[in-house]
C-alpha cells in the first residue's frame, strides 16, 4: 500500500520503476525540437503515459503535447504566501509589541502600517522558496542517479539533441514494438537502457 | 500622416477622428458590422444624464456639480491616459500578442482633443474647485491671506496652469495624433516603415508622457488641497488610469464581440488571458503605490503631509478609504489570481467593469474630500460621471466604427492571431 503510494508519487515525477530484468526503457533520438514535440504528441497517442522528454531547451508546448496538464504549483505557492504573510504578520506583533517594546517618537508599539513593507517582502519571499522547492519536489529533483545515464548518447541532451523515453513499466511497454513505434516517428539512435543500480559504471 | 484624400473637414469631426473613414477596405471579418445604435445610445444616454445633472447646477449645488464633474472628467482623461500608454508600450516593445487589440486601445486613445473641450466647464468653475485660485490668499492685506500658497503662487496662478494644461493636451494630441492617423494610413496603404515610425514616436512619446501625466494629475488633483504635496502622486494617477485602461479595452473587446458578433476567432481566450494578467498585475502595483504613499506620509508624521489623509479618514471618508483597500485590492487581487477566472470571459469582464467601477470611486475619494467634509455620495456624483462617460465611450464606439477592427496589414497581426499563453 504504502510503496504503491510512494511508486505513484514517483511516477508523477517522472521516475519510473525498472523491470524485474533490470530494462528500464527505450530510448530515441530525435532531430529538432519539433519532431521532439511530435513524438511526444504521437506516443502519448498510442496511449503510453510512462515516458518523458529530454532537450537541452524547453520546449515550448510539450507539457500539453504530452498531456502533462496544468501546473499545481500555483496553488502551493499560494499556500507559502498566507504561510509568509502570516508568519511577517506575528513577527512583526511579537517583536515590537511583546519581546522588545520600544517607543518610538510615540509610535504605537504594533501598526499595520510600518509592518506593511515587512509582511509584503516575507509573503515574497515565502511564495518564491516555496515556488522553487515544489518546482523541485513536482520534477523528482535533484536526481543525482538516472539509468538513462548509462547511454553515451545521453550526455548530448544537455548540448544538441533531443530525446524520448518510454519506460518499462508503462502496461503498453514491449521491448520490439515499442523500438519500432519510436522508429516510425522518425526516431534514430534507438537503445535499450538497463537499471544496472550502479552510478559511474560506464567504460569510460 | 494622413494626405487630404484621408483628412476630414469639419473640425467636430477632427475631434472625433480626424481620418475620414476606412472600414471598407478591411476583411470582411474585421469590420464593425453593429449599426449607429451602437453608437448612438451611449452618447445619447451620456447627454440625457449630463441634461439631467444641469439641475443641480442650477438648483444650489453648484460646488458639488463642478467637484463632481471635475471627477468624472479626470475618470474619462486617465482611461484615456492609460489607452494611450497601452498602445506605446506594446509599440515600443514590439509585443506581438496585442496587435489584434491595438486598434481598440488607438480609438480609446484619440479623446484628448474632446477632451480638451470638456475641459471647459473646469476653466469656467476654476474659484469653486481650486482654493489657490482665489485673489485673496496671495494678498498679504487680506485676513484669508496664506502665507504657503503664497509662496507656491509663481506655479500655482491661472494663467500658468491654463498655460501647462494647454502644454500637456498638446503633447499627449500630437503622440495619439501620430499613432492614430498613422497606423490607420497603414490600412489603406501599407508601407513597410509604418511599424517604425509607430516605434519611433511611442519611444519619444513615453517620457514626454511620463512628465506631463504627473504633472497634470499634481496641477488636477493635487492641488485641491495646495498645502499638500506627494511626490508619487503622478504615478497613484498612473496605475489608476492604466488600470482602468484595460478595463474598458476588455469590455469593450468583449461587448464587440458577444454583443456584436465582431472579432470571432480574432481575439481569444489567449488574449483575455494576458489582459487579465494586466488587470491582476495593475491591481496590484495601484495596491503597492497607494501603500507606498501612505506608508511614507504616517511614518514622517508631519502635519503638512498627514492633512490630506486626515479628512479623508474622518467623516465617513475612512469608510470609503476602507472599501477602496477591500474591493481596489484584497478581493480583486485574490479572485484575479487564479488562470481560470483570466480564460473565463463572463468573470473576467465582471471583475473589468468591477476595478472600473473601482478607478472612479478612487478618483472620487481623492477629490471630493477637499471640497465635502462628509463622506457618501450625491445623486449629481453618478449621473455626472456616467453621463460624461456616456459622451466618451460612444465617441469611441463611433471612432472603431468608421475603421477596421484590427491592424489588418501590421506584419505582426499573424503571430497574434495565433499567439498562444505557454
Amino acid at each position: 500500500m504504502l510503496n504503491e503510494f510512494i511508486r505513484e508519487i514517483k511516477l508523477s515525477m517522472g521516475i519510473f520503476e525498472s523491470n524485474s530484468d533490470q530494462t528500464y526503457g527505450v530510448l530515441a533520438e530525435f532531430s529538432d525540437p519539433g519532431a521532439l514535440l511530435d513524438a511526444a504528441r504521437e506516443t502519448r497517442k498510442a496511449g503510453y503515459r510512462h515516458f518523458d522528454t529530454h532537450s537541452p531547451f524547453p520546449v515550448h508546448g510539450m507539457d500539453k503535447a504530452m498531456g502533462l496538464g496544468q501546473s499545481k504549483i500555483g496553488f502551493i505557492v499560494f499556500g507559502g504566501a498566507i504561510f509568509g504573510l502570516a508568519l511577517a504578520t506575528w513577527m512583526q506583533w511579537w517583536m515590537g509589541a511583546v519581546d522588545y517594546p520600544l517607543n518610538i517618537s510615540g509610535k504605537p508599539f504594533f501598526s499595520t502600517e510600518p509592518s506593511t513593507p515587512v509582511m509584503f517582502e516575507v509573503t515574497i519571499l515565502f511564495s518564491a522558496l516555496t515556488a522553487v522547492a515544489a518546482m523541485l519536489a513536482f520534477n523528482g529533483l535533484p536526481r543525482p542517479y538516472n539509468p538513462l545515464f548509462y547511454s553515451e548518447n545521453f550526455r548530448r541532451a544537455t548540448d544538441d539533441s533531443f530525446f524520448l523515453h518510454v519506460g518499462a513499466s508503462d502496461d503498453l511497454f514491449d521491448e520490439e514494438d515499442t523500438k519500432d513505434f519510436l522508429k516510425s516517428l522518425g526516431g534514430y539512435n534507438i537503445e535499450e537502457i538497463k537499471d544496472l543500480g550502479e552510478a559511474n559504471a560506464t567504460s569510460d | 500622416m494622413a494626405d487630404k484624400s484621408t483628412s476630414s473637414s469639419s473640425l467636430l469631426m477632427w475631434l472625433i477622428d480626424p481620418v475620414s473613414p476606412t472600414g471598407e477596405s478591411a476583411p470582411g471579418r474585421y469590420q464593425f458590422t453593429a449599426d449607429m445604435r451602437s453608437w448612438l445610445f451611449p452618447t445619447a444616454f451620456g447627454v440625457g444624464l449630463l441634461i439631467l445633472s444641469l439641475v443641480a447646477l442650477f438648483t444650489g449645488d453648484t460646488q458639488r456639480f463642478l467637484f463632481s464633474y471635475l471627477i468624472a472628467w479626470s475618470f474619462c482623461l486617465s482611461i484615456a491616459l492609460g489607452a494611450l500608454f497601452f498602445v506605446m508600450v506594446h509599440n515600443v516593445t514590439k509585443a506581438y500578442w496585442s496587435t489584434v487589440l491595438r486598434r481598440i486601445a488607438e480609438a480609446v486613445a484619440w479623446s484628448f482633443p474632446m477632451l480638451a473641450i470638456l475641459f471647459i466647464p473646469i476653466a469656467l468653475g476654476m474659484y469653486d474647485l481650486y482654493h489657490w485660485s482665489h485673489a485673496e490668499v496671495v494678498d498679504p492685506a487680506s485676513p484669508e491671506f496664506d502665507p504657503i500658497i503664497d509662496g507656491k503662487s509663481p506655479y500655482l496662478n491661472e494663467p500658468f496652469f491654463f498655460i501647462r494644461m494647454a502644454i500637456y493636451f498638446m503633447a499627449w494630441i500630437i503622440i495619439s495624433y501620430k499613432l492614430w492617423t498613422r497606423s490607420i494610413a497603414s490600412d489603406v496603404d501599407h508601407k513597410p516603415e509604418t511599424n517604425y515610425n509607430l516605434r519611433f514616436t511611442s519611444a519619444w512619446g513615453i517620457p514626454v508622457y511620463a512628465v506631463t501625466l504627473a504633472f497634470a494629475s499634481m496641477d488636477l488633483l493635487m492641488t485641491l488641497e495646495p498645502h499638500w504635496y506627494s511626490t508619487i502622486f503622478g504615478v497613484y494617477f498612473f496605475a489608476g488610469s492604466f488600470l482602468g485602461a484595460i478595463g474598458l479595452i476588455i469590455l469593450l473587446t468583449g461587448l464587440l464581440q458577444k454583443r456584436g458578433g465582431m472579432l470571432q476567432q480574432t481575439v481569444t481566450t489567449e488574449h483575455y488571458h494576458d489582459l487579465g494578467k494586466w488587470l491582476f498585475a495593475l491591481v496590484a502595483f495601484w495596491a503597492y503605490i497607494a501603500t507606498s504613499q501612505y506608508m511614507l506620509l504616517w511614518y514622517a508624521n508631519i502635519p503638512e503631509t498627514t492633512v490630506w489623509y486626515r479628512v479623508r479618514l474622518e467623516g465617513g471618508w475612512e469608510h470609503h478609504a476602507t472599501m477602496l483597500v477591500l474591493f481596489h485590492f484584497v478581493l480583486p487581487f485574490l479572485i484575479l489570481l487564479p488562470r481560470a477566472t483570466k480564460r473565463y470571459l463572463p468573470l473576467l469582464a465582471t471583475m473589468a467593469g468591477w476595478m472600473f467601477v473601482m478607478h472612479w470611486f478612487d478618483i472620487h475619494w481623492v477629490t471630493m474630500p477637499n471640497a465635502f467634509l462628509e463622506g457618501g455620495f450625491h445623486w449629481v456624483d453618478i449621473t455626472v460621471w456616467l453621463g460624461l462617460f456616456g459622451v466618451f465611450v460612444g465617441a469611441i464606439i463611433y471612432r472603431l466604427s468608421r475603421h477596421s477592427l484590427v491592424p489588418h496589414n501590421d506584419p505582426y497581426l499573424q503571430r497574434s492571431l495565433e499567439f498562444e499563453n505557454f
